[in-house]
């Protein structure tokens, strides 16, 4: 964490170079005039807000994408020739989208598109070897001959990084990689980048996470509106300094501000609920309450408020919603939307959204029976209903008419939540709500949570992200193994309490 | 290297016993493998002539079969190509219209390679939906076949040689069950050891994974569906040596019967998921059970009925769907039971 842990500054010569990149998508500029370049040996960060156009100037580099202007570089020479050209040059990306075959082995997934052949055959010893030494080289055990898609959400990540690594390439690329690790796994991934580092890797690193970034990075880029905002070494900036840069406004990491909350009375509650991954869980959440659900990932959180709102199968318990005075219990996902219970999933994008349709018609959709004139939807109240939610839950552009699929992460999850604040929830369940979602765009809708716990919705967030968990919460049970470990409030919960509880005591994660 | 920190995530198998229970729960074949041992008690004990008169039941197999190895591989890359019943009619017409049956069979075999080009080109460069693209093939490559013969059945002008293809040449096995066996025997090597093949999961599985790897996913595409058009016309020589005569008509049934093998057998229609033995497998629980329906006096309308009935079956049987299943059912009748109208 501090200055001496990092390798010194440029260490190396130039191995990659981007000069004037310019990349359009129809009429929109994702890049524009942007250069960058990096030294082997150096950890260069890269961030900037969502649609900033970092994925973009990656995909360019890594050779998935053509630039429309500008040229990419490697050791002097121009590369040209799609991503086969890129992996030969020796740049791996990883993307943020796992881009794994479920199907296929753990060795097979790290060696796809390079098996070992011998006379077109595979060579399956040598193949099961070099996926192994990848394996060894960052450290991390995994049953080679184990189907990735049984393999857990953080060792697929890690799978992936093994994958780049096996490649033995001179340019790593990581597009957002601890997003779906917990604070032991993030302070392990960003060791091993560093080790990887000083035997003469250039890294690449994109992450929301500021911290990160200041613990791991050499020099650090800030893109804004597909535009380069400048290079600088870490040491001549601060965490303040670039969020500014990020966001081309002032703005205030306020980490821990706890709102004043007069909880009423208990709208949700969950009674030995069991389910996949869940042992037995009693759970109240009251109406202006924000309860937050902390654990390691895989601890069982995601299960256990799918289980407790009917939308996967729960084999023991009772959960009950109160409104108005009567108590009703849920026996399926169709009685909780019907007795007021809004749900935002951790996939928004398979899950939450159809992103083919517009966005009127996707905060129409759960209220379709409220916009109805015998069974016909009206478009003029369609219309004025989406974009009054739309305006109230900060969309930009607040354009209703455009396809879903066509924002951004962030104001995704605002039409998520935008489409539940039709129906005024009594209970707001929330998972992951700003996952990949960038720093204004997740203050907003920390804003919008807090908002509707004041209105006096039972608020429920499942969130690996301490510091969001901390900051919104009023109360914090950490769930380990599928089971409450152990139930936080006030000042005592801090990110030493939450993680020795997630982890079982003992080890305390950094983050 | 052995001073680097390690990271352990979940629990690593290490003894043996631990290590073959999680190969084995690997495997996509148990359903069809349950569902074959189902039939082949249920035959025995009803009309074991089925077994008795293995070769008539080797063959039906044979000819469900071939069909659907083929097929599989497509589906196996999350494609579909439901050309390969007309490819059959049309490659056997072709044959039968060469009065030299050697000439005659390299024309046919070359028909269906083209067909599986025609195929591949519509969906991989010009961007069809191969449901849609093969669709329309059908419609074609079936009005070709009627077209080509006229409208009936077309003799081969050497009967001789077909006579005596369809003798046995070893034991009981006639050269369209050993055909089937090498085709079998051909196609589970490619995709579990050829690195090609091995690539069908990736394209199947994950196609922008398989892109970003850097694997040529247009020509393992066109691969696929040459390899299904070429098993189909390798079906249809083999129907017409046996008949001595090449029927438009044929191969009507053959289409969706090998859809539902390769489904029976495990093969998901997403793709990146299955096997060339699960296909087997499939191939052989329906042909057991047409054989065992047939000699038993059931109506050919009827069988289809019981098809039905086992391919839904085998889906609802699914390891994966079955726990929806069973926690959809429950929760419908829990939901009758406990609820209140709001």
């Amino acid at each position: 964490m501090t200055a001496d842990q990092t390798t010194p500054e440029a260490p190396g010569p130039v191995v990659i170079e981007a000069e004037s990149i310019v990349k359009r998508f129809g009429g929109a500029t994702a890049v524009d005039d942007v250069s960058i370049a990096v030294r082997s040996g150096e950890i260069h960060g890269l961030v900037g807000e969502n649609g900033a156009g970092k994925s973009t100037l990656m995909r360019i580099l890594a050779g998935i994408l053509t630039p429309d202007q500008g040229e990419v570089r490697v050791d002097g020479r121009p590369l040209t020739g799609g991503t086969r050209a890129a992996l030969d040059a020796g740049i791996a990306l990883v993307h943020q989208e796992l881009s794994l075959v479920p199907e296929l082995t753990t060795a097979e997934n790290i060696m796809l598109g390079a098996f070992p052949t011998r006379l077109g055959f595979t060579n399956a010893r040598q193949l099961r070897g070099v996926a192994a030494t990848a394996l060894r080289e960052i450290g991390v055990s995994v049953d080679l001959d184990e189907r990735v898609g049984r393999l857990s959400v953080a060792l697929r990540q890690f799978v992936e990084i093994a994958r780049a690594v096996a490649r033995k390439p001179r340019v790593l690329i990581l597009d957002e990689p601890t997003a779906t690790l917990t604070p032991a796994e993030t302070d392990y991934l960003l060791t091993m980048l560093q080790r990887l580092a000083e035997g003469g890797l250039a890294i690449i690193y994109i992450s929301h996470r500021i911290p990160e970034i200041f613990r791991i990075c050499d020099r650090v880029t800030v893109l804004r509106d597909g535009q380069l905002i400048g290079t600088t070494p870490i040491r001549a900036t601060t965490p303040a300094a670039l969020v500014d840069q990020m966001v081309g406004r002032e703005y205030k990491l306020d980490l821990q501000i706890r709102r004043e909350s007069t909880p009423g009375e208990v709208v949700l509650a969950a009674r030995g609920v069991r389910a996949h991954r869940v042992h037995g869980v009693d759970l109240d959440v009251r109406a202006g309450e924000i309860v937050g659900l902390g654990g390691l990932v895989g601890a069982g959180r995601t299960e256990l408020v799918r289980a407790m709102i009917g939308a996967d199968i729960r084999t023991a318990g009772r959960v009950t919603v109160t409104a108005h005075g009567r108590t009703r219990s849920i026996s399926s996902y169709q009685s909780a939307v019907r007795n007021g219970v809004a749900y935002v999933p951790e996939e928004r994008r398979t899950d939450g959204l159809a992103l083919t349709m517009s966005v009127a018609e996707n905060i129409a959709l759960p209220n379709r029976r409220r916009l109805a004139t015998g069974g016909v939807l009206r478009r003029s109240r369609v219309s004025a209903f989406a974009q009054r939610l739309a305006d109230s839950v900060g969309l930009r552009p607040p354009d209703i008419r455009k396809d879903a699929g066509d924002y951004s992460g962030g104001n995704q999850q605002k039409i998520v939540i935008a489409k539940w604040l039709g129906r005024n929830p009594k209970v707001i369940v929330l998972d992951e709500p700003t996952r990949g979602v960038d720093v204004g765009a997740k203050a907003e809708i920390h804003r919008l949570i807090r908002e509707l716990a004041d209105q006096g919705t039972a608020v429920l967030v499942v969130s690996s992200d301490l510091p969001e968990l901390l900051e919104l919460s009023d109360v914090i049970h950490v769930i380990r193994d599928g089971r409450i470990a152990g139930t936080l409030s006030g000042p005592e919960a801090d990110e030493r309490s939450v993680m020795s509880l997630a982890a079982g005591g003992g080890m305390v994660g950094k983050a | 290297m052995n001073s680097t920190p390690t990271l352990s995530l979940g629990p690593a198998t290490t003894d043996r016993s631990a290590r073959l229970r999680a190969a084995l729960a690997r495997r996509t074949e148990w359903r069809g493998l349950a569902l074959l041992a189902v039939v082949v008690v249920a035959t025995l004990s009803f009309e074991p002539l089925v077994f008795t008169a293995y070769p008539v039941t080797l063959g039906r197999v044979a000819l469900i079969g071939l069909v659907a190895l083929g097929l599989t591989a497509v589906i196996l890359m999350g494609e579909l190509d439901l050309s390969v019943a007309s490819t059959l009619a049309v490659a056997g017409v072709v044959m039968a219209s060469i009065p030299n049956v050697a000439l005659g069979i390299v024309v046919a075999l070359c028909a269906g390679l083209l067909i599986g080009l025609v195929n591949a080109f519509f969906v991989v460069k010009v961007g069809i939906n191969s449901f849609i693209a093969t669709l329309g093939m059908l419609f074609v490559l079936r009005g070709l076949a009627f077209v080509l013969s006229g409208e009936k059945p077309v003799r081969m002008a050497d009967i001789e040689a077909g006579i005596a293809f369809g003798a046995p040449i070893i034991g009981p096995i006639t050269p369209r069950v050993l055909i089937f066996v090498l085709v079998f025997i051909g196609l589970q090597i490619f995709v579990t050891k050829v690195r090609a093949g091995r690539e069908f999961y990736a394209v199947g599985g994950n196609r922008q994974a398989a892109r970003d790897a850097g694997i040529p996913v247009s020509r393992r595409l066109v691969t696929g569906f040459m390899l299904s058009g070429f098993v189909a016309a390798l079906a249809g020589v083999i129907n017409t040596m046996e008949r001595t005569a090449a029927d438009p008509t044929a191969g009507s049934t053959v289409l969706l019967a090998s859809i539902a093998a390769a489904i029976i057998g495990g093969v998901a229609l997403t793709g990146g998921r299955g096997s060339i033995v699960g296909t087997l497998v499939g191939a052989l629980s329906l042909g057991i059970i047409e054989v065992g329906l047939t000699l038993s006096g059931v109506q050919v309308d009827v069988q289809q009925i019981f098809i039905g009935g086992v391919l839904l079956l085998a889906v609802i049987t699914d390891p994966a769907s079955f726990r929806a299943v069973v926690g959809n059912a429950r929760s419908f009748l829990s939901g009758r039971r406990g609820e209140t109208p709001a």
